[in-house]
Parts: structure tokens; C-alpha cells; sequence
């Protein structure tokens, strides 16, 4: 939704909204979600985000910050910042020039922090109603200090209508060994008193960087001058420059201030519980993942398989005879095993489909053509 | 003596209800195999688990027969590198690693610098390397950690690895980054909680 800020920007068409707000312009915005990060629960939070932006009065520039406290139901939280700005340039009647760059940090609990910095290229061609850029960025992002090359190649496409835009673009990220492509398509209406905004993408052609297809949607209803409320829900992919891993989410906030463009909520890092190997933003509406409880005698296996009419579970302490668990609460199948302390590999099936290796696990081949979950009980 | 205990060794393999899952063609060189290794002093339970997992799988026979045999290599591999007091499950564990990439001489190292059980060192070092993290770094972090870590603060260690890597962190610099740090030596401690239950951010 960046890009969509950026095309008004660029083309200084969103003349409606721009008129509204002054040169230094500033909001907070604080709600309240549900998160569901990949590999997690879900959990409740509580956000407060302050924004500020600058924007030259003819629109060749803009520079914006914005931080994000967010505090989880368990107690912990997460603080992360970035500050952005463009400045655009007329090269000839429909061709402008921008520079831009882009910086940001983020910490969950005593996790490692992530930051990074960029600077971006673009070249934008345009008409009054439509328009094409193609750019690139290039920067750095820090691991613990660690530093990666960030590089990534962008082109797409936009059109304006009066109260609609609409754009689509596709990316190549490569962040260090991490390479992957997103193609994207955004619309933004505005009306009266509401603003509404969605995004659709897919993940493709992804190194270390997740696969799959995410959406988010938003709606900004004026209660007031300064004064709106918004709605938002959505999936997002791992956003591996600034380390916001995948999930879910749905937000209900108060904005009290005076920008009307809105950029999509910032994640946090959900770093202090396991994180599992498949979970890396993969997008899957079947997730199963296995939980392991180590008991007295026995050991209690759970398995979150939304949706899953019967849940069956094979491995060497059934001596790979399949075994069907016995449905919980909700989304939840368990089933109670004696097991012996050491390596232990298993396969799930839900609703008599393929024996597939549940999030939990760790995959490996099975000397089969296929693949087995393995796990150590200590 | 012997020749009787490598009889009965032999009787428990052929009637092991279990194998009667298997073709009669399959099931007789599968228990050859066993026995084979059994006679080497290798676990049997886990070649018989292979051949039982490729019945479930529906696997032809000869698969499952290439399968056990693998396994049986493998598993003699594995105890020349840990030596001959390894047990099955450190043999399981050695199979994985060796599998994953991990050099013999690795696993031999461990066995020289760590006193108690290598099954979870073994496992968490064929985690790393199937996490994308380069075998001599993973080998480098493991036999770091080797000589004093516990095997929670092991499985801990590998956790955060893979949590750093699912947030982008390049594979081989976040085994770096938490051998150097010990963080996950202390959060262990002090949560020792279900190792693998997802709990809320």
C-alpha cells in the first residue's frame, strides 16, 4: 500500500486529499487486534502508532516516520520504527525522476533486532490517468549487526479514476541467500466519509523466503475532522528486510489526526516461541502442525488441523499402522503414545488424503519419495 | 553360547508378527538384512520400523528392501564414527547426521567431548544442516555447545536458529549469532516448559 502513497505522490492526481492536510501533518492511531502469527497461537494485542510526514507543497517530496508499540495478552511486546522519503523530479512532460530512501528498525523481548536501509531509484511514466515505473533499491539489512545486501528490481503499472486507484507491480527481492518474487495488484476507492483499500499478492520464485498467496484489506471511516475509524484484516507475507514474519490479522483502531493515506499496520516479531520448519510464510489454508507433550508415562501429540474432518496418525510407535486421533476442542486431534526416548518419525493424514509431514516436525526424506516428520524426545 | 544367542536373535526376527505386513518375497530379505545386523550388533528395531514404514507407504518391496538395506549401511557407519558403546538411538541420530552432511569426523569429536547421550547433539546438528545452515557451521556450533550444553539448552539452541532463519536471518549467521550469544541457554532454564507446543506471541 506503500506503492499506492507513492503513485499519488508521484503524479500529485490525489489532489482532493492533498489539499486537506498541511505541510507537516501528524496522527496516532491506536486499536486493537487478533494475531496469528505462522507457528503461533492466536493472541490479542493493543497498538499505539504515531506517524508524521512531511510533504512539499507542489508534491516533489515527502518524508514519513512512523513507530509502532504493540503489546501482546502474554505481556510481552514489540517496539519497531522505519522513516521513509521520496523526492521527485520532472525529466520531460510524462517522465519524472524519484529518489527515495528508507530506513527502519524492530526488537521483540530479548530477540535478536533486525534494521535495515535503502535507497531506491524510479522512473515513472505517466498521463493524467495512468502510468508505468520501473526502479530499483539497494541497501543493507542487519541481523545482530549482520549485514545483508538488499537488492530488488520492481515494475508495474497504475490507473486513476477520479476516486479509484488501481496498480499492479511485480518485484525481485534478493536479500543475501534469500531471493523471491511478489506480484501484487491494489486497488484504493475514496469516498465521502470511507476510504477503502485492498491488496492481493502471491509469493513466487521464493529462496528462503516463502511461498503463497496473502491479502489485506482496510476500510477508514470519518467520525469526525481528525477523527476515523479503522478496520483492517488480512494475511501478510515474511517481510524479510525488516524480519516481520507471516500471519494473520484483524485490527479495529482509532486515528486521530489529519493524514488521510493510510499504510498498513506494522507486525511485529513473535520471536520467543518456536518457530517450525515449513513456517517460514508459507501460506496454507490446511496447515496441520503437531504439538509433543512429554507426560508420566506417555506422550500426548496434538495435532491443529483446521477444518479436517478425521485426522490419522502413523509412525514407528505404532508401528506405522495408522491410527486415527480422537477429535478436541475446536481444531485440535490428540492421541496418547508410549514412546521411548530418541529419534521418532511420523507421518499425519487428514480426511484420508496423502500421509504429509505436519509443521512441528522436522522434514525429511523417506527413503520412499516422500517425506517424514522426525522428532527427538529427549 | 554364541551360536545359540545368534539363533535366538534369529528366531525373534522371523517371528516378528510385524513382518507378516510384508510380501513373503520381501519379508525374507528384509530379515536377512536384519539378522545381518543384528549379527553385526546393530539395532534391529529400526530396520524392522523402515520396512514397516514402506508397507504403509506402499512401497514396493524391492524399495523397501534398497530401503533397509541403506539403513543398515548407514547405521554401521554410524557407530564406526561414535564407536562400538553407542546406543540405538545415538546410532539413529549419527544416521541423520551423516545423512544431512555431516562429516564422520564430526560425530567422532562429539563422542570425545561430550559425556552424556549424543542423540540430541546428533539430531540438532542434522536440524541445522537441513535448515539450511552449511554443514561445517552447523558441525562448528554443535561441538561448541557439545561439552557443557544440556540437551534442552540444545533443542533451545536449535529453536532459535530456526526462529531467526523463519525471520530471514541468513542460515549460517544465526548458528553464529546464538553460539556466541548463550541467550537460549538461560531462556531454557528458566521456561522448561512442553519442548514443541505453540504457545501465543
Amino acid at each position: 500500500m506503500r506503492t499506492l502513497a507513492l503513485i499519488v505522490a508521484a503524479c500529485g492526481a490525489d489532489a482532493g486529499a492533498n489539499a486537506l492536510v498541511a505541510q507537516v501533518a501528524a496522527n496516532i492511531e491506536a486499536g486493537v487486534s487478533e494475531v496469528r502469527y505462522d507457528g503461533f497461537l492466536a493472541s490479542a494485542a493493543a497498538s499505539v502508532s504515531p506517524t508524521i510526514r512531511w510533504e512539499h507543497s507542489r508534491g516533489r517530496g515527502f518524508v514519513s516516520a512512523r513507530g509502532t508499540y504493540l503489546r501482546f495478552e502474554s505481556g510481552r511486546h514489540s517496539l519497531d520504527g522505519s522513516i521513509n522519503g521520496s523526492w521527485f523530479a520532472p525529466l520531460a512532460p510524462r517522465l519524472r525522476a524519484e529518489l527515495g530512501v528508507s530506513a527502519g528498525g524492530s526488537q521483540y523481548a530479548n530477540i535478536a533486532s533486525f534494521s535495515h536501509s535503502e535507497a531506491e531509484a524510479r522512473l515513472h511514466l505517466m498521463s493524467a490517468e495512468r502510468g508505468a515505473w520501473a526502479g530499483a533499491s539497494a541497501g543493507r539489512s542487519y541481523f545482530s549487526g549482520l549485514p545483508r545486501n538488499v537488492v530488488v528490481l520492481a515494475t508495474g503499472f497504475w490507473l486513476l479514476r477520479r476516486d479509484k486507484t488501481m496498480f499492479v507491480s511485480l518485484d525481485r527481492s534478493s536479500i543475501g541467500d534469500t531471493a523471491f518474487s511478489d506480484l501484487r495488484a491494489s486497488a484504493r476507492w475514496r469516498g465521502s466519509r470511507v476510504v477503502l483499500e485492498g491488496i492481493v499478492g502471491a509469493r513466487v520464485w521464493s529462496r528462503g523466503g516463502g511461498r503463497g498467496v496473502y491479502g489485506e484489506g482496510s476500510a477508514a471511516l470519518t467520525l469526525g475532522p481528525d477523527v476515523a475509524l479503522v478496520l483492517s484484516a488480512g494475511r501478510y507475507p515474511t517481510d524479510v528486510v525488516s524480519g516481520s514474519i507471516a500471519g494473520r490479522y484483524v485490527t479495529a483502531a482509532v486515528r486521530v489526526g489529519s493524514i488521510p493515506i493510510r499504510r498498513p499496520a506494522s507486525r511485529v516479531l513473535p520471536v520467543n516461541e518456536p518457530v517450525y520448519t515449513g513456517s517460514d510464510g508459507a501460506v496454507s489454508a490446511t496447515e496441520t502442525r503437531l504439538a509433543i507433550q512429554i507426560r508420566a508415562d506417555d506422550v500426548l501429540l496434538t495435532i491443529y488441523a483446521a477444518g479436517a474432518a478425521s485426522i490419522e496418525i502413523t509412525g514407528d510407535f505404532t508401528d506405522w499402522q495408522p491410527v486415527p486421533l480422537n477429535r478436541g476442542d475446536g481444531e485440535t486431534w490428540a492421541g496418547v503414545f508410549r514412546m521411548t526416548a530418541g529419534l521418532h518419525r511420523l507421518n499425519v493424514r487428514r480426511d484420508g488424503g496423502p500421509w504429509i509431514v505436519p509443521t512441528g516436525t522436522m522434514r525429511r526424506p523417506d527413503d520412499y519419495d516422500g517425506e517424514v516428520g522426525v522428532f527427538v524426545l529427549p | 553360547m554364541i551360536v545359540a544367542a545368534l539363533l535366538m536373535a534369529m528366531q525373534v526376527a522371523i517371528q516378528d508378527p510385524r513382518l507378516d505386513r510384508l510380501d513373503p518375497d520381501t519379508r525374507a530379505q528384509v530379515i536377512a538384512v536384519v539378522d545381518s545386523a543384528r549379527q553385526a550388533g546393530l539395532p534391529a528395531e529400526p530396520l524392522i520400523q523402515r520396512a514397516l514404514e514402506g508397507t504403509t507407504k506402499a512401497a514396493p518391496g524391492a524399495r523397501i528392501v534398497t530401503a533397509v538395506r541403506r539403513l543398515a549401511a548407514d547405521l554401521g557407519a554410524a557407530r564406526t564414527a561414535l564407536g562400538n558403546s553407542a546406543s540405538a538411538p545415538e546410532l539413529e541420530a549419527g544416521v541423520a547426521a551423516l545423512r544431512a552432511g555431516a562429516p564422520s569426523q564430526v560425530l567422532a569429536t562429539l563422542r570425545s567431548v561430550r559425556r552424556s547421550s549424543l542423540t540430541m547433539a546428533l539430531s540438532v546438528l542434522a536440524d541445522l544442516v537441513a535448515s539450511g545452515v552449511s554443514a561445517d557451521s552447523a558441525a562448528a556450533a554443535v561441538l561448541a555447545l557439545a561439552p557443557t550444553a544440556r540437551d534442552a539448552d540444545l533443542v533451545e539452541f536449535r529453536r532459535a536458529v530456526e526462529r531467526d532463519i523463519a525471520l530471514g536471518a541468513p542460515p549460517s549467521a544465526a548458528t553464529s549469532v546464538r553460539v556466541n550469544s548463550g541467550a537460549f541457554v538461560n531462556s531454557m532454564s528458566s521456561d522448561p516448559g512442553p519442548p514443541t507446543r505453540p504457545r501465543r506471541p
